[in-house]
């Protein structure tokens, strides 16, 4: 993992309404230790990376979007592999900054990401 | 001729306060004349079960007029008008008029505590209930009483309900206002399809010549998820599920950003919604937020996007250049803090916000315009 390497971050579909994806997307929930996870880009396609999270975790994904490791760390937050799930997950490290500052960084990320755009979307339903 | 007051029903709700009767609430009334007259028959043959059919004449000479409006809140006056030179027996007749006033005040009392309403009208009667008092929408009552000396008794869309599902029909028509997306326009037919927001198909919609155009568009956007309103005459089974729109009075595109199109889709949100974490939100508390952007937030500011937390919660977000501004709203104690960031400055300001004040939503609202949030 290098500072150019991409990072997947997977979009449940309630988070995105007419197109537009939260900044909640962004940043870890109450239960993730502070802990953003995300595919390692480097290891793996953003389409193959959703297969992964709907089809083998039965998870729910309705399209993959992308931040560089530099742009994280420019936010002051780490970034480090974390294969224990499985070989590509990596981690985004938010327990460096204090917790009240995580509602912003999740809306720079989110700008990040948003200009970079969909990285591979769910076929449509209908 | 003579001419007496006969029925002053009390219409409350907040569309009669200014004293004022919609027209389409009228045809409610014309529906009770029609009701009154055929009561009436069926209490002359209730006294006269020998005779084998309704005399010729019965109605000559006697009509129920609307004479008008008494203020205070809207009461519109229904008059007899006897004209004596028609009528054989104006008193007879009229007496079967009063009964019939008194039958229907009383089965609306039965309905209202949960009497027995057949006790007072036969099952077809009841029928009528399925058009008189249709216009009425939630929050809103025909106050009836045929004595001075005893409380009126209330029709809402609650009591009529009762009444109709105690009458001999099968279904029942009530005003209601859904909305969905248009994926079959029948030209040929003149009738269209609509998907819900639960995935149900109402078919077989009838749309007259003023609403073609606003269909069509809406069917030739149905990939772009052009949500439609569509308002009118619905008809539902005895467990209340619509099963078809009877008739279409008024069909809208709705912005694709309309608050209560997206709080339908969370509603259907179930426990672990994101991925086994999820608290949905409470439905209380998402109708709440639906008449609070109703009531609160002007019509020339852009609506925000909204999306569910994991907590149960609700957050808004708006899109707006440079910046990025957020409401996260606490349904249950509808409160609200405001974040905005400059994403080329870094400038944070941030603001706790009471939900239930006016004059917060002001601010809020004065807030987004200053970031540019007026619609274009």
């Amino acid at each position: 993992m290098t500072g150019t390497t991409l990072l997947l971050r997977q979009i449940h579909p309630t988070q995105v309404h007419n197109g537009f994806a939260s900044s909640y997307n962004f940043r870890p929930t109450d239960t993730d230790a502070g802990l953003m996870s995300v595919y390692d880009g480097d290891m793996i396609s953003a389409e193959n990376a959703w297969k992964h999270r709907t089809n083998t975790l039965g998870k729910q994904s309705i399209g993959v979007v992308g931040l560089l490791v530099e742009e994280c760390t420019a936010e002051g937050l780490s970034a480090r592999p974390d294969p224990e799930p499985f070989p590509e997950h990596a981690v985004v490290d938010f327990n460096a900054v204090e917790q009240k500052a995580w509602r912003a960084k999740s809306k720079k990320l989110h700008a990040k990401a948003y200009v970079r755009g969909w990285l591979f979307q769910s076929p449509p339903t209908i | 001729m003579t001419t007496e007051p006969f029925l002053k029903p009390r219409l409350t709700g907040a569309r009669f306060d200014s004293g004022a009767i919609p027209l389409e609430v009228l045809a409610d009334f014309s529906v009770l004349a029609e009701m009154i007259v055929e009561v009436a028959k069926w209490k002359y043959r209730e006294e006269n079960p020998n005779r084998k059919r309704i005399p010729r004449g019965f109605m000559d000479g006697i009509t129920l007029n609307l004479t008008g409006i008494e203020t205070g809140s809207a009461i519109p006056v229904i008059s007899i008008v006897v004209t004596t030179a028609a009528a054989l027996f104006p008193s007879d007749q009229q007496t079967y008029f009063e009964d019939a006033r008194q039958a229907i005040v009383e089965a609306v009392g039965a309905a209202e505590h949960n009497r027995k309403i057949t006790d007072h009208l036969p099952q077809n009667l009841l029928g009528y209930f399925d058009r008189f008092g249709r216009n009425l929408m939630d929050g809103e009552a025909i106050e009836l009483s045929y004595r001075n000396d005893r409380p009126p008794v209330r029709l809402t869309k609650e009591t009529r309900r009762k009444l109709v599902l105690a009458s001999s029909v099968e279904e029942f028509t009530e005003e209601t206002s859904i909305h969905g997306l248009v994926h079959e326009f029948n030209q040929r037919a003149k009738t269209f399809e609509l998907t819900r927001p639960d995935g149900t198909i109402l078919r077989n919609i009838p749309v007259e010549a003023p609403h073609y155009d606003t269909v069509l568009e809406a069917s030739n956007r149905f990939r772009q998820k052009a949500c439609v309103r569509v308002s009118g005459v619905g008809r539902f089974d005895r467990n209340s599920r619509l099963h078809e729109i009877e008739k279409v009075e008024h069909v809208t595109i709705l912005d694709p950003l309309d608050i209560e199109v997206r709080i339908d889709e969370l509603k259907l949100l179930g426990t672990g919604w994101l991925d086994g974490k999820g608290v949905p939100p409470a439905h209380e508390g998402l109708d709440w937020l639906v008449d609070s952007f109703d009531e609160y937030f002007p019509d020339d500011i852009r609506l925000p996007f909204l999306f569910p937390t994991p907590d149960g919660n609700m957050l808004a977000e708006w899109s707006l250049k440079s910046w990025a501004p957020s409401l996260e709203i606490d349904l249950s104690t509808k409160r609200g803090i405001w974040h905005v960031l400059n994403l080329d400055t870094d400038e944070e300001n941030q603001q706790d916000l009471d939900l239930t004040q006016l004059q917060d939503w002001q601010w809020l609202s004065s807030e987004i315009r200053t970031l540019g949030g007026e619609v274009e």
